[in-house]
């Protein structure tokens, strides 16, 4: 167990962190007449200004030190910076990625498209408020307030699922939409019985029964059966909107269905920030219900084992991705469930790779939509000589998912794995090991169809397929370059992780 | 009598009535009869924390913003989004009949369980003490029949109405559990549910257009 001096350091960074992108999104709407360029000025800007302040903050608490803000209404430890950093670097990649890309999905003269291209100005300023609640929920200290800005991601998300307003996407954003809600309203309930419970013990005076540190040192106070009501009503919650299975049903068509910038913030982003949030309030009662723990590894290994399974059999590479990051939060669920320092690590590593490689293998098969029109794969071959760049990417991303050295994603499941054996739980290695091998057979399988198989109908395509423009692919090679960086320097994020692990473990000791 | 001054009999006899206008809002297939059974209630949830405000007085706040949000500002909505789209509730899953059954039995059953169990839910003394126990069981029985019209209905904006009888629900237990709870945190609460209803009747509006229904069990587009 490791034992944190903390020290709190007042910062401004915490509130401007999300106020910059939510007032940012207020600005483009402003200037919606000046055209796309305004819009696209405007998100890469505040995005821009987002990522700093998200390298800024993890920097600021790389050495254990919490930031506190509003009279500790906000606060930032490692775990929260983590979860920062990755809203606000895959973020900003993101919007960097939609530039050219959504230029692209909204041009030309048919109704349906002049419909798209007259409400981008409305894309820019929901993917800044995306991105501006995902911060808060981060942020935040707030029980309540973690549970509005959780329900916030949902509203500032939902028209961007059916931003296309086709068929398909239609239905994709009335189930996001109503399961999430539907999953969310359990979760004000466990947040509102968790605040009843705290401020009961009368331990805690005024409002400090909704700030979470407070309730931490308080939670084993809480009677058992409302410990049990209160986790298993935010397990439900923020499980659904986590994608944890058996409450993943919506995101396969939500992810897919979303322009592809916003799928690289579902699955990259969102469902991170949703799980941040199950692991902030349920790891509270780990102490008081180690029960809890050992739940937490089973609905992991379901997770992890379903999500792939259901990947296999996948034609479509959007849905194939959407599946496979169901199996991935398994295993982060498995990890940081564990309740230990190891377990939490290897869980919170996942957490940061996974956002990386599913974010990058989301964009390469956005470019393939781009230079091709279709991602069924059935539909596509051949691509890797007109496409060398997404190919390699492409490639870089499977290997890491599927947890294959040097890349990232080995190191982050090699510590899961350890994790679990260390806790006795070898059933959970072997599913895990197992699951990282269809894994791979999944995403290996489209990528040789894709890009090296002799396409189906390759005379018909003809030569007008070839590599996506800078701006799309540049964010690619970063995220590619970052996956390889942290499967050769696993030690880079230590700071950060470390710090997390340990809270997580301490609340769980 | 209650040792607190609110009048316990006034106080059951519009618990009563709100979850009987919860079982109304299920069960009556015309959805604008059904959106005003909704209104009815979320005008007795007004009476209620009035009731109650004379204990607690931040409640008068919590009224307030209920009347604007569940008695003005939703109702419109779904009143524009029915005119919008069609009148008549698609057919649920559980016939009339047998619905009003398992309706009243979740009624009497889970008001009777809540009732005698309420310490797990709400471990403070004041929130067992009547009427506030009271509200708890009335609280979670909204909740559960908001619940199971969620589950047997397959109507799109009847889905929303029991989404919206679900987080009335939870509202009215804040009364129980949460007195405390800051003016900011509860405008949060009620204003997101407010945002919820329109942007998911705003995004029904434009499921009717393109498939010409409401029937949920209708949109099978992306098992293609």
């Amino acid at each position: 167990m490791t034992s944190l001096s903390v020290v709190e350091l007042p910062s401004a960074l915490p509130a401007a962190v999300f106020l910059v992108p939510v007032l940012a999104g207020f600005l483009v709407l402003a200037g919606g007449r000046l055209g796309l360029r305004w819009g696209q000025l405007v998100t890469l800007l505040a995005s821009g200004a987002m990522a700093v302040m998200g390298l800024a903050i993890a920097r600021s608490v790389w050495g254990g030190a919490v930031l506190t803000a509003w009279g500790n209404e906000l606060r930032v430890d490692a775990l929260s910076a983590l979860v920062v950093l990755i809203v606000s670097v895959v973020g900003f990649l993101a919007c960097a990625y939609s530039v050219r890309y959504m230029e692209h999905a909204t041009a030309g003269e048919g109704p349906g498209l002049v419909k798209r291209a007259h409400r981008m100005p409305l894309f820019h300023a929901l993917v800044l408020w995306f991105l501006g609640t995902m911060a808060w929920a981060a942020v935040t200290n707030n029980i309540i307030m973690l549970w509005a800005a959780v329900e916030a991601t949902t509203l500032s998300s939902g028209l961007l699922v059916a931003f296309f307003w086709d068929r398909r996407a239609l239905e994709a954003g009335y189930k996001y939409m109503m399961l999430l809600t539907v999953g969310i309203t359990f979760a004000l309930f466990g947040c509102v019985v968790v605040y009843a419970a705290a401020a009961a013990t009368g331990a805690l005076g005024g409002g400090e029964a909704l700030l979470i540190s407070e309730v931490r040192g308080v939670a084993w106070m809480i009677p058992s059966g409302t410990a049990l009501i209160a986790v298993s009503m935010l397990l439900i919650g923020f499980g659904t909107k986590a994608g944890l299975a058996p409450f993943h049903p919506w995101l396969p068509d939500a992810h897919a269905e979303a322009p592809t910038p916003v799928s690289v913030l579902l699955s990259g982003v969102m469902i991170k920030v949703a799980l941040y949030a199950l692991a902030r309030t349920v790891s509270i009662f780990f102490p008081s219900l180690p029960a809890i723990t050992l739940f937490a590894v089973g609905m992991g290994v379901f997770t992890m084992l379903l999500g792939v399974v259901l990947a296999l059999v996948q034609e479509d590479l959007k849905r194939l991705l959407a599946y496979s990051s169901v199996s991935q939060m398994g295993y982060i669920l498995a990890g940081v469930g564990l309740g230990t320092y190891l377990g939490a690590y290897g869980g919170l590593f996942h957490l940061l790779n996974h956002a990386l490689f599913k974010s990058l293998l989301f964009m390469c098969v956005g470019a393939v939509v781009y230079a091709t029109g279709t991602r069924r794969i059935g539909e596509l071959g051949g691509l890797a000589r007109e496409m060398p760049v997404t190919s390699a990417c492409f490639l870089v991303g499977a290997l890491a998912i599927a947890g294959f050295p040097p890349f990232n994603g080995f190191m982050s499941k090699l510590t899961i794995y350890l994790a679990l054996a260390d806790s006795g739980l070898w059933w959970a290695v072997a599913v895990a090991v197992f699951t990282s091998v269809l894994t791979m057979v999944a995403l290996i399988r489209p990528f040789y169809r894709v890009f090296w198989a002799v396409p189906a109908g390759a005379e018909a395509r003809g030569a007008a397929v070839r590599e996506v423009p800078a701006f799309m692919w540049a964010p690619m090679v970063v995220l590619a370059a970052l996956c390889l960086l942290l499967g050769l320097a696993p030690g880079l994020a230590y700071g950060l992780l470390h710090h997390a692990a340990a809270l997580l473990a301490g609340a769980g000791g | 009598m209650s040792a607190l001054p609110i009048s316990e009999e006034l106080v059951r006899t519009l618990s009563l009535t709100v979850v009987i206008t919860s079982v109304l809002t299920v069960e009556l297939r015309h959805l604008r009869f059904s959106a005003m059974a909704y209104v009815v209630q979320a005008l007795l949830i007004v009476a209620l924390l009035v009731s109650y405000a004379t204990v607690n007085h931040a409640l008068y706040w919590w009224a307030g913003t209920a009347l604007i949000t569940k008695a003005v500002l939703i109702p419109w909505f779904l009143f524009r989004y029915i005119r919008r789209t069609r009148e008549m509730e698609e057919p649920p899953l559980v016939g009339f009949g047998p619905s009003v059954i398992v309706a009243a039995v979740l009624m009497t059953g889970f008001y009777r369980l809540t009732h005698s169990q309420v310490a797990l839910l709400a471990p403070s003394a004041l929130a067992q003490a009547e009427v506030f126990r009271t509200n708890l069981a009335v609280a979670s029985t909204v909740f559960v029949l908001g619940l199971y019209s969620l589950l047997t209905r397959r109507d799109a904006v009847k889905l929303v109405i029991a989404l919206c009888l679900l987080e009335n629900g939870v509202h009215l237990s804040l009364v129980s559990l949460a007195p405390g709870l800051p003016e900011t945190a509860l405008f949060g609460i009620a204003s997101e549910v407010v945002v919820t209803v329109f942007i998911l009747l705003y995004v029904i509006e434009g499921v009717y257009r393109e498939f010409g229904t409401t029937d949920t069990f209708r949109l099978r587009e992306l098992q293609r």
